[in-house]
């Protein structure tokens, strides 16, 4: 047990060095990246004066115009970060960025996890399925599946289903996250569950409508990699001693699958954490396909307009999620597993 | 044995493979087809005159209409908007002492009812129209108007030169007048007075700071009721509206993330208009199609091509008329445009009062035959080419730009005498390029502020954000001249004599001139489209 609290901390630990490597890069790369900000917020008409008067609202200038070295911006950024504040959004509004950042993540999160749920569900079953069929052409199928699958550029397959069930079929919506004026009261900014728990249903079943292609499509391009994991790892589990033993003893099928699964299940929650990143990723080119207002979209527009600290917020809050994410993987990883904290 | 039975699975799954791409192949080939062939040969696309002035409402009042763009609202302060689409909502929901007839150039009276000029065009008075209130009922006077304009000037956001650059001062007289002091006579403060930073807004916006995200609006004839930064703005009728309440009750704006979602959503039937900015290739196939209306007119945006003739050789007049007399305008709007924009042949844009077509008189089109003529006047030949550095940049004018770019290379290197080496850089990095001057030729557009031949000469010539490429004392003088004469007819003849001087020159070449589209369902009628590329939300409503 105490070896299992080293590990946790160990890990924990880990994570700080990870976000501020990160953060650095980005500090830096946005800053060697053509072009600044004021000219992408002013544009090409603003006299001199704007110009000026705008950098040094930006502490990009001190008072008598001469540009602030790069170290020192970064360590003021730095500061802020460590005090807990990301700043401010240096456009309409020059709103908190944690407050932008809030605001679109639970479209984001909402989208991930039903695509995530989607995508498991497809690669386990298919997956099992395959191994259980092994060699027949059923395998084959499922095999070319979790080939094509993984190979399907987000915005193709989005359109194929736009296509189909939005304008030829008419019965899912092609874009957005709800119907115009039917947002649920905001709770947790998750709509399915904050109209479920405003006993909302006309927002819940416009919510769910509108989430129904975005996750499909992005659980569909993620689910390949499990299809072909699982179906590798059942196989590796069906051909040990064990399930010829269980085999022998008449055990339905069903259940000697499920008792494979359980087995073969580590690799998998490896992969799930990993994929976890992915997801976010793909969830940018989802969000700009369906036009799903998340963090994704949002992100892009800012690096456009060289928001540089709404960027640097986004991607180190990116960066602690997905470092708990991969925590979390590890830590249940090493729960299962108990050779991981030996 | 197991080797056949490796054979035999690669044998199925190859076979598998190739039936699940016919299958993927026979499902997107008949997606495609449904989607981009013309369902019906009727083609309803209709042109809105420029022309048109009366407005004809009619028809049963029906609840919501929704808009569909790819736009975005920024700073919804009008001391601080200065995008389009932000403008059209201010539009909507707030109002001016002037405001344009729907379809036309033309301004009419807004809140105001009466003016007067006094003191040789350096004071203008209004009157207010009686009894306007904000859409909450709080009564708006003059001193709402006051207090909003000097707003403007005290914050000094981007669109403040509007204001700051014309007026000396602006006083309420009484409740129902209001009085500007000018710093010089400009013949076109009428049309100033249509543009945001002059509309008032409603007390509760911050005094001295920008309200970025404030909806409490002005006394336009809708409210916001609800905005959700790029996803959803809500309006309705204001009920306090001196016009009268609008045929559609409730005005919702969805934005999408990218035109070809908006484009489906159109299809599906969950929009009703899908209003800026579509794709061309979506225009195309959505012209042919039967159950939607098409609506198009020249829009106020124009491109042209600025040449700094401070950079060696391009100080030389004949190779810049070179240039203009290659330049294939038709081939750019038909080949990367396919016709959603209009050749120009002059920076006062088509439809515009004054307008001629001053390079066609003096160039004709892509005459290529004048341009080796001036060419080897200048000294060159086919075997001692001009050669040249044509900028563009691929972040924001679309992605139409490296063809556009591409065609005035094909049209000028068409003479066998100019070699042209085209060059990229990101927007923001190609705007400093452009101060600084060190850009030979680039590619540029340009926005209207206010409708007005002025707005598209006078902030070309000696331009600091042009690297001040382009400078003409005569022209300077006819464009001063101009700005302060107080009618059309005596300045028609001013603007004309520019535009021809303009094209002698050609320092700065226009291109084409952007056309407005607008697709909506066939029963969405009270749609105006003109060069102020403004909707007016009040005038639609459905017919049947």
């Amino acid at each position: 047990m105490v070896s299992l609290k080293i590990y946790v901390a160990t890990r924990a630990l880990l994570t700080i060095p990870t976000i501020i490597i990160l953060l650095t890069i980005v500090f830096i790369v946005m800053r060697i990246l053509p072009g600044d900000p004021v000219t992408a917020i002013v544009g090409m008409k603003a006299p001199p004066e704007q110009i000026q008067e705008l950098k040094r609202e930006l502490g990009l200038i001190d008072d008598l115009g001469n540009p602030i070295p790069l170290y020192i911006q970064y360590f003021n950024y730095f500061s802020g970060i460590i005090k807990g504040d990301f700043g401010k959004s240096l456009i309409w509004g020059k709103r908190p960025v944690i407050v932008e950042i809030l605001e679109h993540f639970p479209a984001t999160i909402e989208l991930s996890i039903m695509g995530f749920i989607v995508s498991l569900l497809i690669g386990l079953i298919s997956g099992v399925y395959s191994a259980h069929k092994y060699s027949s052409w059923i395998d084959s199928t499922i095999r070319v599946y979790g080939i094509i699958s993984y190979a399907l550029f987000i915005p193709w397959i989005g359109m194929l289903f736009q296509m189909l069930f939005g304008v030829q079929l008419k019965i899912l919506p092609v874009a957005g996250r709800i119907d115009p004026g039917m947002e649920p009261q905001q709770i947790t900014g998750l709509f399915l569950l904050d109209s479920i728990i405003t006993s909302n249903m006309p927002s819940f079943i416009s919510s769910l409508k509108h989430l129904i292609l975005p996750s499909i499509t992005l659980g569909i391009v993620l689910s390949g990699i499990f299809t072909r994991l699982t179906r590798g790892a059942m196989l590796e589990v069906l051909s040990q001693d064990f399930i010829t033993a269980a085999k022998a003893r008449g055990l339905p099928n069903r259940k000697i699958l499920l008792h494979a699964l359980k087995n073969a299940f580590i690799p998998i929650l490896t992969m799930m954490g990993l994929q976890f990143a992915l997801l976010l990723t793909g969830a940018i080119l989802t969000e700009t396909t369906f036009s799903w207002p998340g963090i994704g979209t949002f992100l892009m527009e800012r690096i456009n307009y060289r928001d540089y600290t709404t960027v640097q917020g986004t991607v180190v809050f990116f960066a602690i999620i997905i470092s708990l994410v991969s925590l979390i993987v590890d830590l249940i990883y090493a729960y299962i597993d108990p050779r991981i904290r030996y | 044995m197991e080797k056949n039975n490796n054979k035999k699975a690669i044998t199925t799954t190859m076979a598998i493979a190739l039936v699940v791409a016919l299958v993927v192949g026979l499902v997107l080939g008949y997606l495609a087809s449904m989607l981009m062939a013309p369902t019906a040969p009727g083609v309803t696309t209709t042109v809105v005159s420029t022309l048109e002035k009366t407005v004809t409402v009619g028809a049963p009042t029906v609840e919501r209409l929704i808009i569909g763009v790819t736009d975005k609202v920024t700073d919804i302060d009008p001391s601080n908007a200065y995008d389009f689409f932000t403008w059209e909502v201010l539009s909507n929901t707030m109002e001016g002492l002037m405001k344009y007839v729907p379809g036309t150039t033309e301004l009419e009276y807004g809140i105001a009812r009466s003016h007067t000029i006094e003191e040789n065009g350096l004071v203008y008075i209004f009157k207010l129209k009686p009894g306007l209130r904000f859409a909450d009922g709080t009564p708006a006077t003059a001193e709402d108007v006051v207090r909003s304009i000097k707003r403007v000037m005290e914050i000094n956001g981007d669109p403040a030169w509007l204001v700051t650059d014309f007026v000396e001062d602006v006083v309420a007289l009484d409740s129902e007048t209001v009085k500007f002091k000018l710093t010089v006579p400009v013949s076109y403060f009428l049309a100033l007075l249509a543009t945001p930073p002059y509309f008032p807004i409603h007390p509760t916006y911050k005094p001295k700071e920008i309200d970025s995200d404030q909806t409490a609006g002005g006394l336009g004839p809708y409210r916001i009721v609800k905005w959700t930064r790029d996803v959803e703005l809500i309006l309705e009728a204001n009920p306090y509206y001196y016009g009268g309440a609008p045929k559609v009750k409730q005005i919702i704006v969805r934005f999408f993330k990218d035109a070809t979602s908006m484009r489906l959503e159109l299809e599906a039937g969950r929009i009703d208009i899908a209003w800026r900015t579509l794709l061309p290739t979506d225009i195309k196939d959505l012209k042919a199609k039967p159950n939607l209306k098409t609506l198009e007119c020249p829009g106020g945006f124009i491109r042209y091509i600025v040449i700094n003739t401070r950079i060696k050789p391009f100080d030389n007049k004949l190779i810049r008329q070179a240039l203009a007399a290659a330049l294939n305008r038709k081939a750019i709007c038909e080949r990367v445009f396919l016709g959603l924009t209009e050749p120009l042949y002059s920076m006062v844009p088509i439809g515009m009062w004054s307008h001629i077509d001053a390079f066609k008189e003096k160039y004709g089109e892509h005459n290529t035959d004048l341009a080796k003529n001036l060419l080897k006047q200048a000294g060159y030949s086919e075997t001692n080419k001009l050669k040249i550095e044509l900028w563009y940049t691929p972040t924001h004018y679309g992605d139409t730009e490296a063809d556009v770019a591409l065609l005035v290379k094909e049209a000028w290197e068409e003479t066998g005498m100019i070699e042209v080496d085209i060059k990229s850089a990101e927007w923001t990095t190609y705007v400093d390029q452009s101060r600084k001057g060190i850009m030979g030729i680039s590619l540029f557009g340009w926005y209207p502020d206010y409708i007005d031949p002025d707005d598209y000469t006078t902030a070309f010539v000696n331009a600091s954000w042009l690297g001040y490429a382009y400078a003409n004392a005569e022209l300077s003088k006819i464009l001063k001249d101009a700005s302060v004469l107080p009618t059309v007819e005596e300045r028609t003849p001013l603007y004309e004599r520019a535009q021809r001087i303009w094209a002698e020159d050609a320092a700065i070449i226009p291109m084409f001139q952007g056309k407005l589209v607008i697709v909506s369902k066939p029963n969405v009628d009270g749609i105006y489209l003109d060069p102020t590329m403004l909707l007016r939300y009040w005038l639609f409503f459905f017919t049947g």
